[in-house]
């Protein structure tokens, strides 16, 4: 059974509608986020399951018991923000502090359980600081180990890593899904930036004007978009246009060439167009012209990145690019150089609109 | 030849400003006929109703800070979280005290409180105390509203009571443990402001006969030579040691919160 059900979720801000319809069960100890561009709604469901915005319509159950109609105070959710909104009149130790005092657990329990969880996030050196002593980083963490102190049911996390910087945000990233992982504490992570919820949860829901565009694990997401809109958020993506030949058998034809695509055709004509896309790492770029199933191109550029080296090839008039790990002993195609492009079935996505 | 005009125009509006202070202070030190003494403060301080008038001021100050943060923090707090659009009403409603003369509002006082009325607070000494302290109140509302104000803006209140929400605190948790607290320095200078108003305050307490520091000033400059200089001085004194620890505490809160 879910542990966190939202079940037909709707939000309206006077005659916007923001949230539509949102239905997500998630289980106890899953680490599920909520990726989107701004103004998808996910923060607002996530405000929702909070408590601080009431939903128009629908339901939210923590292990079974119907939270909709509670206040925030009353839900033992913890939360961490963007702006770390650690309470700049108290130190370290009594931000931490402040959900067990308010609990009113004994002194003794409370010095524990601080010590405990700043210990957790390795800031137990800290505990006289206060945050105006602090980096972003650290106020971050010592915020985690506040929502965390009182033994929350779900940890909400709102775009946490935004306001630091990028070394900073992958290290604490992982600290975060370590410590998630440690205390087995179910939790929901909004971002929009996508390698954040790539790397670190166990399904994303992908968000597109107050619905969930798709739901599965990030290899889904990535290698399997349903849409047009999760195929194009998440990651960068080359589509060409295709002739369907023969629906059942899954095949089309592009610049002359058959190929089979990943899925079914079903419901699509024989000889309609399709959208066809793949992913630039997807494939191998060869030199020279293909006689095969094999996509002939000329390259028009070729940009180096650091560890990877994209090129742009025109594909039959259609422009792909084409990524591939920098070999610093192969020399980067050029201009002009005819190449063809190999791909697999499993690499090309059919995409619905 | 500007900078003259600047130097002519400040020392004129110095001159404008301290020399009835010097003159008064050189007058109230001119009791003892001949030689400078202390004698006019010496008698003003041994006067049993320049120490009723003063304490009972100060009792009635205290009380009026008391009351003025009770009614403003929450006020200002609500109004900034949950009630944005209604800040220039407000602001408004704040400022009426600063074109409403004094003499307007406790005749509205005495006409709605007098002892035939449906509350008559006028019929009782304890009474008419609560109607000068809420009287007080709103003279001091225009100061005590823009200091909390300011002090509001400095923090992300929403974030902050959301951040105190989540973690099970209820409205007077968050208010007295994370919205005061970070709001002190801007209330005790509201407080400050509101305790020089009061100490000073003439019209309210005269007309409902009270025995404040302010008719007291009255009744002594009326009947006295050096004493009403001397108690001028004193309450000078007073002010300005009220406006000092205004700078002070701004000073603090400065320091305290100044960045990595």
């Amino acid at each position: 059974m879910s542990f966190l059900t939202l079940t037909h979720l709707q939000k309206s801000f006077g005659p916007t509608k923001v949230v539509h319809d949102f239905n997500m069960a998630i289980d106890k100890g899953e680490f599920v986020s909520f990726l989107g561009p701004s103004g998808c709604g996910k923060t607002t469901v996530l405000r929702m399951i909070a408590g601080f915005e009431t939903p128009t319509g629908g339901e939210i159950t923590i292990n079974g018991k119907d939270q909709t109609s509670l206040k925030p105070n009353q839900r033992n959710i913890g939360m961490v923000f963007q702006a770390y909104a650690l309470f700049p009149n108290m130190n370290v130790f009594d931000n931490v502090a402040f959900g067990l005092k308010v609990a009113g657990k004994p002194k003794s329990e409370i010095e524990a359980r601080v010590k405990e969880m700043l210990k957790l996030i390795h800031l137990e050196h800290l505990a006289d600081r206060y945050p105006y002593q602090m980096s972003g980083g650290q106020q971050q963490r010592v915020a985690l180990a506040r929502a965390l102190a009182p033994a929350p049911q779900v940890l909400l996390l709102d775009e946490p890593l935004s306001a630091l910087d990028a070394k900073i945000r992958v290290s604490l990233r992982e600290e975060i899904r370590q410590i998630q992982r440690q205390l087995g504490i179910t939790t929901v992570f909004v971002t929009h930036d996508q390698e954040e919820a790539l790397s670190i949860s166990d399904r994303i829901v992908v968000m597109n004007g107050g619905k969930a565009d798709q739901i599965g694990t990030p290899a889904e997401i990535y290698n399997r978009p349903t849409t047009r809109f999760v195929a194009n958020f998440v990651g960068t993506l080359n589509v060409i246009e295709a002739k369907v030949v023969d629906p059942a058998a899954s095949t089309v034809e592009v610049g002359g060439k058959l190929l089979g695509v990943y899925g079914s055709l079903a419901g699509r004509e024989k000889g309609s167009t399709i959208p066809l896309a793949f992913r630039p790492e997807a494939g191998s770029l060869l030199p020279g012209v293909s006689d095969t199933s094999a996509l002939n191109g000329t390259v028009i550029s070729s940009h180096f990145l650091g560890s990877v080296v994209r090129t742009k090839v025109d594909i039959g008039g259609s422009m792909i690019s084409y990524d591939t790990f920098n070999d610093p002993s192969a020399a980067a195609p050029v201009a002009g150089q005819q190449v063809s492009l190999a791909l697999t079935p499993e690499s090309l996505m059919v995409l619905a609109d | 030849m500007k900078r003259l005009w600047a130097w002519g125009a400040l020392t004129i509006g110095l001159l404008y400003f301290f020399l009835p202070l010097i003159g008064m202070t050189n007058f109230s030190l001119k009791m003892r006929r001949g030689e400078y003494s202390f004698d006019a403060y010496v008698k003003v301080l041994a006067d049993t109703r320049f120490q009723d008038t003063f304490t009972y001021s100060v009792t009635l100050a205290l009380c009026t800070i008391l009351v003025g943060v009770f009614l403003v923090v929450p006020t200002a707090y609500w109004v900034r979280l949950k009630l944005p659009f209604l800040r220039p009403y407000i602001e408004f409603v704040t400022l009426l005290p600063l074109v409403i003369p004094a003499i307007v509002v406790v005749f509205g006082y005495i006409r709605l409180y007098n002892t035939s009325s449906w509350l008559p607070l006028t019929g009782t000494a304890l009474g008419t105390d609560i109607l000068l302290v809420a009287g007080y109140t709103m003279l001091a509302l225009p100061y005590m509203y823009r200091a909390v104000d300011t002090g509001l803006r400095t923090i992300d209140v929403t974030t902050l009571t959301e951040a105190a929400q989540s973690l099970g605190a209820g409205w007077i948790t968050i208010i007295a443990r994370i919205i005061l607290p970070n709001v002190l320095v801007a209330v005790l200078s509201g407080a400050f402001l509101t305790f020089a108003i009061v100490i000073g305050e003439f019209t309210m307490a005269a007309l409902l006969n009270r025995p404040a520091f302010g008719p007291y000033m009255q009744v002594l400059g009326a009947n006295r030579a050096y004493e009403p200089a001397a108690l001028a001085v004193i309450a000078f004194a007073i002010t300005w040691g009220c406006l000092g620890l205004i700078q002070l505490v701004s000073r603090f809160q400065k320091s305290a919160q100044r960045p990595v």
